[in-house]
């Protein structure tokens, strides 16, 4: 059943160029949103449901958003994603609390509460958002690199969306689009084998995904997804290029989840044996391993990082729970620029 | 009477039917192997196998369109969108294939095709999970829309439309498949294009359909106390409508409210208060009321999703204020 990672992976290390401090940092902000992830599926399940409606964690696929973050040039860069969206959010340096307030719905939350755990946006950091529609967004990134390059700032645009988005014609017409164009968009799949119940090889007639990008014209590759400094090393490439005004590039990040597609996924598509194995490939327990072995964090440093991120989470939360509803009057503002009488 | 919740009775309606007709089968994003989001299907892969319970990928306008062109052949699809929402993805293939296809080729092609899932406002989905279809498709000549509101007519209704020789959009709702009612074992079927009476009144016509009915039925109860009689219009068949039923009640309450969870612009609303007026001017007493979601998106916040939508206490205010009172 397990078909994530069948497809060959890239076996020399990548050198990433990042200082200890940085890659500390990395580790830093991928054990934060591990936090993050499993206390949301906390509020969630509790009584009382702080937190409503669709809700996608992230839990496993960590090294994508961070890695990603770590090249990403703020001011310049954007990044748009689908709905599994709170680990890029935070990556790109959303505060926690920001997040943890829109899951509750609160006006102090990073899309006022209007738009809840599958659209995280944040306008400052060039975080396009979250989006519900799958594949719907692609076209977006994709609009987001035409104008990167219709300004020529050397801006690039990180598409993210799942191995199910690739069936959609969104993906496709996109692909092509960009690639016709020369445009600064780098198409990121994260690949963590299923779409909601539906396992790649059910969905798509190519189970190398990384072949799907093959007809467009631009570089397509397999990347370890659970090995943080194989996506920036793969990331950095793809964005050097399209910097240079040599256009778009396609990854297939190779990773897994942890949890359910959404709360209320049973799982029952997935065997304990398959979840084992995943997390004998946890990207947080890769990294932690590397690091020690190059002396750069110990048992004493890894301590005191759970310390730090468990008091942000607690803290966010306790944010989040004091935070006051939107007012009634907040359902009328944001629709268009200025106010017009409703349409009755 | 057995009392079975909804997404059953939407289940015997598609087993009896692909039963009886070996061109029907069932296609849509976890169908098969999840036993369908929301388990409707639930079942169903496994009494009919994969040759007639097709789990698809994501791929709306792939599947919609393979469906449209299948049943041009002589098979009978049954489509379900995961939601109502995605259909926005597909949009092309139900409104220029579906809806034209017949009509542009004079007649030469039958298009015997179901299309069902989820519509509207469920828990705090947000604007895009949360999208009414009603009026957007009951405008398209070409289509036929029902929305019922209770298992019985589910079944019925949903066995007729698989029978219809014409593309039938098939609304249900999230947050009802779960609700109970009374179905019997016995087959059956409804015709469609008729409304029900669901609580007969004499003091005002409530018209509403799918999720609204419930809501209308509470309201009624409790208009009871002002000793206001509220007579229940459930549509059921939102294109082609029945026209009759509605001005037969108002003929008789003089006052109407059309409760629609849709926007108010442009709505259900809109379209069948111009056939009162038209036809029934004299009879009214009042003004028809109407009660919608707010003119916004939908938002994802519990107090504000809350307050956009119709709720008893603002179907109580709509129809006192027809009753002037
Ligand atoms: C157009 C559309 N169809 C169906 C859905 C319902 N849906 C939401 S997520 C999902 C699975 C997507 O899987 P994938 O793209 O692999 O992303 P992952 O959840 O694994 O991150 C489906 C079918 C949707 N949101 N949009
Ligand atoms: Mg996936």
């Amino acid at each position: 059943m397990a078909v994530v990672n069948q497809v060959q992976q890239p076996t020399d290390l990548p050198e990433t160029s990042l200082s200890p401090q940085e890659t500390r940092n990395c580790l830093r902000m991928m054990m934060l949103i591990r936090r993050f992830e499993e206390r949301t599926y906390r509020e969630y399940t509790k009584p009382g449901h702080h937190i409503g409606g669709f809700c996608h964690l992230y839990s496993g696929q960590e090294a994508v958003a961070v890695g990603l973050a770590a090249i990403y040039h703020q001011g310049k860069d954007y990044l748009i994603n689908g709905y599994r969206d709170h680990g890029h959010a935070l990556a790109l340096g959303m505060e926690p609390r920001a997040a943890m307030a829109e899951l509750f719905g609160r006006a102090t939350g990073c899309s006022k509460g209007k738009g809840g755990s599958m659209h995280f946006f944040q306008a400052q950091l060039g975080n396009l958002g979250g989006h519900g529609i799958v594949g719907g967004h692609i076209p977006l990134g994709t609009g987001a690199a035409f104008a990167c390059s219709y300004k020529k700032n050397a801006g690039v645009c990180f598409t993210l969306f799942g191995d199910g988005a690739l069936n959609q014609g969104a993906f496709n017409e996109s692909m092509n689009l960009a690639s016709l164009w020369k445009l600064p968009c780098i198409f990121i799949c994260e690949n963590n084998g299923v779409a909601m119940g539906t396992q790649v090889v059910r969905s798509s007639a190519e189970n190398d995904l990384a072949k799907r990008g093959s007809a467009y014209a631009m570089p397509c590759k397999n990347v370890d997804g659970n090995d943080i400094d194989a996506v920036i090393s793969a990331a950095r490439e793809a964005a050097d290029r399209a910097r240079a005004g040599n256009g778009p590039s396609y990854l297939v990040m190779n990773t897994y989840r942890f949890r359910g597609h959404s709360m209320s996924d049973p799982l029952q598509y997935r065997t304990k044996d398959e979840l084992e194995r995943a997390r004998q490939n946890d990207p947080i327990l890769i990294y932690e391993k590397r690091l020690r072995s190059r002396g750069i964090i110990d048992d004493a440093a890894l301590q005191q990082i759970e310390h730090e991120v468990a008091d942000i989470v607690n803290d966010a939360v306790l944010f989040a729970e004091n935070s006051p509803y939107p007012d009634l009057s907040e359902l009328y503002t944001n629709v268009l620029s200025e106010t017009y009488p409703l349409q009755k | 009477m057995p009392v079975i919740p909804f997404k059953q009775a939407i289940r015997q309606a598609m087993v009896e039917e692909m039963e009886r007709d070996e061109s029907v089968f069932l296609i849509g994003e976890e169908v098969g192997e999840y036993n369908g989001a929301y388990k409707v299907s639930e079942g169903m892969l496994a009494r009919f196998g994969p040759r007639r319970v097709l789990d698809t990928p994501i791929s709306e306008t792939g599947f919609a369109g393979l469906a449209i062109g299948a049943a041009m052949c002589g098979l009978r699809p049954i489509v379900e969108f995961m939601s109502w929402s995605f259909s926005f993805v597909c949009f092309d293939q139900l409104m220029n294939n579906a809806a034209n296809i017949r009509y542009m080729s004079g007649g030469q092609f039958k298009l015997p095709i179901v299309f069902r899932g989820g519509n509207g406002i469920a828990h705090q989905l947000a604007a895009t999970h949360s999208h009414r279809v009603d009026a957007l498709y009951a405008r398209v000549p070409g289509l036929i829309v029902v929305a019922p509101s209770t298992p019985y007519d589910a079944r019925g209704l949903l066995k007729t439309s698989i029978r219809s020789d014409d593309p039938v959009i098939f609304l249900e709702s999230e947050i009802v498949l779960n609700e109970t009612g009374e179905v019997p074992d016995a087959e059956y079927t409804l015709p469609l294009g008729v409304a029900d009476i669901k609580r007969p009144g004499s003091t005002v016509t409530l018209i509403c359909w799918s999720k609204m009915v419930k809501l209308c039925l509470n309201a009624a109860a409790e208009l009871e106390a002002d000793n206001i009689h509220a007579e229940v219009i459930d549509l059921r068949t939102l294109r082609p409508l029945d026209e009759q039923t509605i001005l037969e009640s108002i003929r008789k309450t003089h006052r109407a409210v059309i409760v629609d969870e849709d926007w108010p612009y442009c709505g259900m609303g809109a379209g069948i208060m111009t056939r009162i007026y038209k036809k029934a001017f004299d009879h009214l007493d009042a003004p028809i009321a109407r009660v919608c979601s707010e003119d916004t998106p939908v938002p994802y916040s519990h107090p504000l999703e809350h307050a956009m939508q119709p709720s008893v206490e603002k179907v109580i205010a709509a129809v006192k204020e027809v009753c002037y009172v």
